[in-house]
Order: C-alpha cells, then structure tokens, then sequence
C-alpha cells in the first residue's frame, strides 16, 4: 500500500502533527504519549515519521512511503499550563483518524475545537480546589478550625495565582506569590488564633505542587527519555522552591 | 480502628483527589471515578499503615494501587490512564514531612543550642528522607503498571522487526 503525495499535502501534514505535539507538551502529556500519538496519526497516513521531542521545542520530519517528498520543521511549545481535556481529547482523536481515516481538515477542525472548548467555572475551581486543601488539612489530622483556616488561605491564594497568571508574570513568580499569600493567611491564624495548629500551615500551600511535572519526569525517566526527564525534574524542583520561599518568607515574619 | 473514621478519610482522600482533578481540568465524566479511585487508593495506604508497614511502602502500595485501577478505568472511559492516575495519587503527597524538614532547616541555619543540634538535625534528615522517598515511591507506583501493561507498543515493536526482515 502506497501513498503519493505531492510537497504541499505533506507539508500540512507536517505541520499538524507538529501542532498536536506541541499541544499535547504544553498540556502535560509524558514524551512516550506524544512520540506514539504522532506516529499512530502519522501511520493513519502512510508515512513515516521522525520526532525529536524536547520541553520548550519539537522537531519534526514526515517522509511518504516512497521517500520522494518530505518536510521537516521545527516549532516552540506555547508555556505550560496543565489541561488534560485536551490530552485526552487529542488520544480519542487519534483512534478515530485511524479508524474513520480523516483527512488534514478534519484533524485542524477538531483541535481548533479542543482548544476553544471551556475551562471549569473559575469560582467551581477556586471552591473545590480549597476544598481539597482543607482535606489535605483533616488527612494530616487537623479539626473544623483548622480545615477553614486552609480553605480561606488556598481560596486567596489560587486567586493571587491566576490573577498573577492574566498578568503575564514568570510562572515561578506566580507560585512564590500564591505560597507567600497563602502562609501569610495561614501563620497570621496560628500565630495570633490560639486554638488552630500548625497543619493548616503546612497545608494550605499543598494545592501549588508540582505533581505533574514530577511525575512526568519519573516516567520520562524511565521510558529512557533522560533528558526530557532531567528538564522536567529541575521544572518541578524550582517551582517546590518557589513554594518553599513564599512559606519561609511568611514564617519568617510571623516568627512561627 | 474505627470503621466509621476510616471511611470518613476515605471521603477526604476523594475530595482532594477532585479539587486537583479540576484544577488539572479534566473531561467531566472522568470525575466520578477520580473521586472513586483516589478515595480506594488513600484508604489502601491507610490500610497498610494501620497493619504497621511503615509510610514509604505504604503510600508505594497505595499508589501501585491507583495506577492499575487507572488503566482499566482507562479503557472503559476512552481517557489516558495518567489522567486518571494523576489527580488521584496527589492526596498522598508528604506535605507534613515536607514543611517539618523545612522547619528543620531554618533552625539548623539559625541559632541552635549546642545540646539540642543533634537531635534537629537527625530530625531534619529523617523527615527530609521520608518526604523524598515518599514522593518517588508515589511516581514510581504510579508508573510500573504502565510499564508492565504496554501490550500495544509491543504489538508494534514486533510488526516492524518482521517488516526489517
């Protein structure tokens, strides 16, 4: 089975593929999901492909089955912002190009609609996220005081974060001031109320952690992809220090 | 233990699990089982403790755990698994530990009295150990079913040794 097509046609295709990994990078997905999506569709097609995967970039070549036209390029990841709506609309995609065999318009319309499609509503994320937060805070063995200590101090702080965010800040300058807001609130509490204890401190930074990267890095780690994984570890490891800052910024000034 | 109190951690370990999972904006109809799934891998870990295994194997198993269920769960909601498996191994973070190892160090940079500096730092260290142990068993866990279930990939990686032939 062969496929010919002519430079404009795998030029587009290239450039799609390109387009689906770099959303699937900048949303969260681990290098295996990326490399097997890319390869799945470009299959659907009758060609081949080579990827070269890294955080901030993609580098693409996409051959027809003869080798006679092929396109290479190249294209930065958009900054990360977690969205797994959009990784697992991309994987549903990909079994249905395999198996519907869409052509390249299709494929365009459909991320063109994953990307538009809607963000939870932001007071649901800002009242689940601190609802979270206080159950981290009764998982560690804190009372009723404590759990509301922590959901007020996330509440703020996820809202200093994603105004910070609009504001186009260094994402790390985001984090240190939505962990500094946070355990401000929260020391202000223990230090001054006295009946609350020291876990609604400790947890009201909890909803910041990198989990995603961390656990990206891990799994990059061990599929052999060392380098994707080193660069995702330090991404983790910064932002736990720009949690870290803003906690010790709070502490030190409450004298806790 | 008391029955009643385990299941009420069960609820919080759910809860968590869904804050997260809104956070990361996931489809809605994996909600549901994001509750489910964090809340049985939280009370696994709470399980093994209450048997007396100790934290780091605990929250390994709890989160083994999470990432098996997530797998099938995966193919019954057409959703990868690591969306599944993400939101819901949060819960089980080490953020006590964390902040205690950090309070450890702030003292240790400051003044401590010559009797008391042993005894924070090996506290310092040990918390510290566990935090870092507890958050790599979690990625691991989370990543060994991954692993052994890749049937596909080794599908794929058997038709192109055949089409080198």
């Amino acid at each position: 089975m062969s496929a010919v097509y002519n430079n404009n046609q795998i030029k587009e295709l290239g450039n799609t593929l390109l387009k689906i990994g770099s959303l699937l990078m900048s949303s969260g997905a681990n290098s295996r999901r990326i490399r097997t999506t890319v390869e799945r569709i470009s299959e659907a097609f009758n060609c081949s492909v080579e990827l070269l995967i890294t955080h901030r970039a993609l580098m693409i070549s996409v051959y027809d089955s003869d080798e006679n036209q092929f396109h290479s390029n190249l294209k930065r990841t958009s900054p990360h912002g977690v969205n797994f709506k959009i990784v697992s609309g991309i994987s549903k995609m990909s079994w249905k190009i395999v198996e519907e065999r869409w052509n390249i318009e299709q494929i365009n319309n459909e991320l063109n609609r994953l990307i538009s499609l809607p963000h939870y509503p932001r007071f649901v994320i800002l009242t689940m996220v601190s609802l979270a937060g206080s159950s981290f805070c009764r998982l560690f063995g804190g009372t009723i005081m404590d759990m509301s200590v922590a959901f007020l101090a996330t509440f703020i702080g996820l809202f200093i974060r994603q105004e910070s965010i609009k504001q186009k800040f260094n994402p790390y300058l985001c984090v240190f001031f939505a962990s500094f807001t946070s355990s401000i609130i929260a020391s202000a509490f223990v230090k001054y109320a006295g009946s609350i204890q020291e876990y609604a401190l400790s947890t009201s930074v909890l909803y910041l952690i990198p989990g995603v990267p961390l656990i990206n890095s891990f799994s990059d780690l061990i599929d052999g992809n060392i380098m994707n994984g080193i660069v995702r570890s330090i991404n983790g490891l910064i932002i736990a220090f720009s949690i870290a800052l803003g906690l010790l910024l709070a502490m030190q000034i409450f004298q806790i | 233990m008391d029955l009643l109190l385990f299941f009420e951690k069960g609820i919080w370990f759910g809860l968590a699990a869904i804050g997260f999972a809104i956070l990361f904006n996931v489809p809605v109809r994996t909600l549901k089982l994001i509750f489910i799934i964090g809340a049985i891998g939280g009370l696994t870990k709470t399980l093994c403790l209450f048997i007396g295994i100790n934290v780091i194997l605990s929250s390994f198993a709890g989160s083994v755990f999470i990432g098996t269920i997530s797998i099938f769960a995966a193919h019954t909601l057409h959703a990868p698994p690591m969306v599944f498996a993400i939101p819901s191994v949060i819960p089980m973070v080490p953020g006590v530990f964390a902040y205690r190892m950090m309070l450890g160090l702030m003292q240790l940079s400051g003044k401590v009295p010559e009797n008391m500096f042993n005894q924070v730092l090996s506290n310092t260290i040990s918390n510290g150990l566990n935090a870092t142990f507890i958050l790599l068993s979690l990625a691991l866990g989370v990543a060994v079913p991954f692993l052994i279930t890749r049937k596909e990939t080794i599908k794929r990686i058997n038709q192109n040794n055949k089409k080198n032939v």
